[in-house]
């Protein structure tokens, strides 16, 4: 493809074509529509005049005959500028009048005619070209004939110029327009042609490239912003992915390691059936602890990309927490823990209560684990946890406070990252990935899960929009 | 208590009314497509007891249970030739209500939901142990054989009144928490069947994700306090492996 070609070829260069067609057609047409009436009004003029000068001079006939018109058309005939005339007997031997040569059979029509004409003062001669003229023949009474006209120079001047402009203006047009049209298309052309070239690089793996922006506002920097914000988006989900499967390669190959590892130990030392049931037993064991983070993770993608957003329906916050609470209460008391439940009704949020259950219980279940055990509480106090569930401007609050040992501030804003889990958290049991889930399910609700002091202790808050999500979040 | 270790013990020497005195043979349809899985399903089905054959297509399961002659399906969700929830579907329109178990590789909640509406009667995602399987297909097959909606439901001295929400053992008023009370009722309704913590935490609390630790056994622990303590005759027993029994040891 040629660089012309390819000029010729764009959106930018077509259209600067129509447009330039669409000026110039509507130039020609002002223009010719102007020099036509021009001309009108002109010929108008004319006739006015040379019928006022006949009413004029065949008034003059009545009252003196015809040396009175002789004498009057002398006298008018001499003036300058003057109008052309002639005056003739009924045979055509002309008896006073500045003109001749007139086209052979003009006298004998009466009526308006278009003639060539010499005046009698400048000759017969090559030099002086032939005037033209609009004239009237006039049938007086005694067989003359009268002849007014005047001449048409001015009125082809004056069409001749207001034509010649318009040639030159639809030229100007369709010059300046062409060269307008190539620069800006060259423009236009250039930048198109960076943007593909940044493009390119970026597809063939370099996502850090960034499209040029002119800083101009106009519509290829706001497409060129918006493709630079997908791009933003796209390598950090990039850069996520990459952390996500860091993260399940480890989370997944730790308990595989360890399962191989003691299938291989217990073939290598089992002696009795015993032995081995045991080691099938905790093989077994080891399994069901895979598969549950297994589908923790599958849980946590599904919820990140969006896609459990066709089962939510509108619930009562409270009840989850109420529901939530009573499912763990056993459990703290037997930890020596007390859980309390403050919910406020109604709270009602458009959601999946699956997943806020899940969510909240995942929330529950850590701070069961982390609280400290009864007596070694603050001055020996049963250790608590509070789970709340409340109204806030718009939104509906889902918590979970404790008096555990908390997580540092430092640590926190990370501990809520997509899959990001604190060192510590990968030694405790479970599938460790309770506080990623809580807060992919806020994010599936264009809510969020934050982490707060307790002074001491955690504060795990579910913050969610009463709507739902906006579609357009995440 | 018994553990499925014990029952295939028992089965192997012959015991097996006495391991589970109340376990009828089931006849059993496995509709899958992977053949280890299938064959490994049939040999287990068959070590406790119950006649199981296999179908590798949608097309040959249909065509297997259009006779009717089974007590449950069991279907994988994805099938060559004809998809699992296809089979169920055509077997309803068909006006054949054998219960059927749906197996299926999506665990998702919108999933199961929709295996549900399309007539299967369970769903368990995949991987499963084989002790889940086995309680929920007995209790699928119960449901079939029909279980009259009694308003006293009984074990042993243990009695529980569905509409007048009151428990007692004996002579003994035992008071419940609505909870406890819903977790008893369930577990009464499959007296002398295996109730796995997945069955309990779906049937009585509605939920259906891994709640990591295992909530579900303070609270049988609870339970097991109020109606158990004091009594020589304990009735609530662990499966040890698969979940819980509530049962008459005296028969």
């Amino acid at each position: 493809m040629t660089a012309l070609g390819k000029l010729f070829r764009t959106t930018t260069f077509k259209l600067t074509l129509v447009y330039l067609t669409v000026f110039a057609l509507f130039a020609a047409f002002l223009l010719g529509y102007f020099a036509l009436n021009t001309r009108r009004l002109i010929t108008e003029q004319i006739t006015d005049t040379v019928n006022a000068e006949i009413t004029g001079l065949s008034e003059q006939y009545r009252l003196g005959g015809i040396r009175r018109l002789v004498v009057v058309v002398d006298n008018r005939a001499r003036r300058p500028g003057s109008s052309l005339y002639l005056v003739t007997t009924f045979n055509g031997q002309a008896l006073a009048g500045n003109v001749t040569a007139l086209a052979p059979g003009i006298l004998d029509n009466p009526g308006w005619t278009e003639t060539v004409y010499h005046r009698i003062d400048e000759g017969e001669t090559s030099e002086h070209a032939a005037h033209e003229a609009l004239v009237r023949v006039f049938q007086l009474p005694g067989g003359f004939r009268l002849l007014v006209g005047r001449d048409l120079d001015e009125r082809e001047r004056l069409y001749r110029i207001v034509l010649s402009a318009g040639r030159w203006s639809v030229a100007i047009v369709v010059v300046l327009g062409l060269l307008g049209g190539f620069l800006v298309t060259r423009r236009v052309l250039r930048r198109v042609d960076a943007m593909t070239e940044t493009t390119r690089t970026i597809m063939t793996g370099d996502l850090s490239g960034r499209l040029p922006v002119a800083g101009t506002g106009d519509e290829l920097d706001r497409l060129a912003g918006n493709l630079n914000a997908m791009l933003e988006r796209i390598e950090a989900l990039m850069h996520g992915l990459k952390e996500v499967s860091d993260n399940i390669a480890h989370d997944l190959k730790t308990p595989l390691t360890r399962l191989r590892n003691r299938s291989e130990e217990a073939l290598r030392t089992a002696k009795s059936e015993a032995e081995y049931r045991a080691a099938l037993e905790s093989t077994i064991e080891e399994s069901e602890g895979l598969i549950r983070t297994f589908n923790a993770l599958l849980m946590i993608a599904r919820a990140e990309s969006g896609q459990a957003r066709d089962g939510m329906s509108e619930f009562d916050a409270s009840e989850i927490a109420n529901d939530v609470g009573e499912l763990y209460e056993p459990l703290a008391e037997e930890k020596g823990i007390a859980l309390k439940v403050e919910a406020q009704t109604p709270t009602k949020v458009r959601g999946n209560r699956e997943l806020v259950s899940q969510a909240l219980a995942n929330l529950v279940d850590n701070a069961i684990k982390y609280a400290q055990p009864a007596g070694t509480g603050a001055n020996g106090a049963i250790p608590e946890i509070v789970v709340r569930a409340f109204n806030e401007d718009d939104r509906i609050m889902l918590t979970v406070a404790d008096s555990g040992p908390g997580i540092p501030a430092a640590d926190r804003s990370r501990a809520v990252e997509r899959f990001v889990r604190l060192e510590q958290s990968r030694c405790q049991p479970g599938s460790g990935l309770g506080l990623s889930l809580a807060s992919a399910v806020a994010r599936l609700h264009g809510g969020e899960l934050s982490l707060q002091d307790n002074n001491p202790g955690l504060k795990s808050v579910i913050a969610l929009p009463r709507g739902g999500p906006v579609q357009s979040a995440g | 208590m018994p553990t499925y270790a014990d029952i295939r013990e028992a089965r192997v020497h012959g015991r097996m009314a006495e391991a589970q005195p109340d376990r009828v043979t089931m006849r059993l349809l496995v509709i899958e497509d992977d053949r280890d899985a299938a064959d490994y399903l049939v040999k287990a089905f068959r070590e406790v007891g119950h006649v199981a054959d296999a179908a590798n297509d949608g097309e040959d399961g249909l065509a297997m249970a259009l006779d009717g002659k089974y007590d449950v399906l069991i279907v994988d969700r994805m099938l060559p030739k004809r998809d699992g929830l296809s089979v169920i579907g055509t077997l309803r329109d068909k006006g054949i209500e054998t219960p059927a178990l749906i197996l299926s590789a999506l665990g998702q909640v919108d999933d199961r939901v929709k295996g549900l509406r399309a007539g299967g009667d369970d769903y368990l995602p995949k991987p499963y142990s084989f002790t889940e399987l086995l309680a929920r297909t007995e209790v699928l097959a119960r449901r079939r054989r029909g279980r009259t909606e009694e308003t006293v439901l009984r074990v042993g001295d243990l009695e529980l009144d569905r509409l007048s929400h009151q428990v007692r053992r004996g002579a003994e008023e035992i008071s419940l928490q609505p909870r406890e009370f819903r977790l008893l009722e369930y577990l009464m309704q499959h007296a002398g069947q295996v109730v796995t913590r997945t069955m309990l935490l779906e049937n009585v609390w509605d939920y259906h994700f891994d709640p990591q630790t295992n909530v579900i056994d303070v609270h049988i622990s609870r339970l097991r306090s109020k109606i158990d303590k004091g009594f020589s005759q304990p009735l609530l027993h662990t499966v040890r492996g698969a979940g819980y029994m509530i049962r008459d040891g005296a028969r």
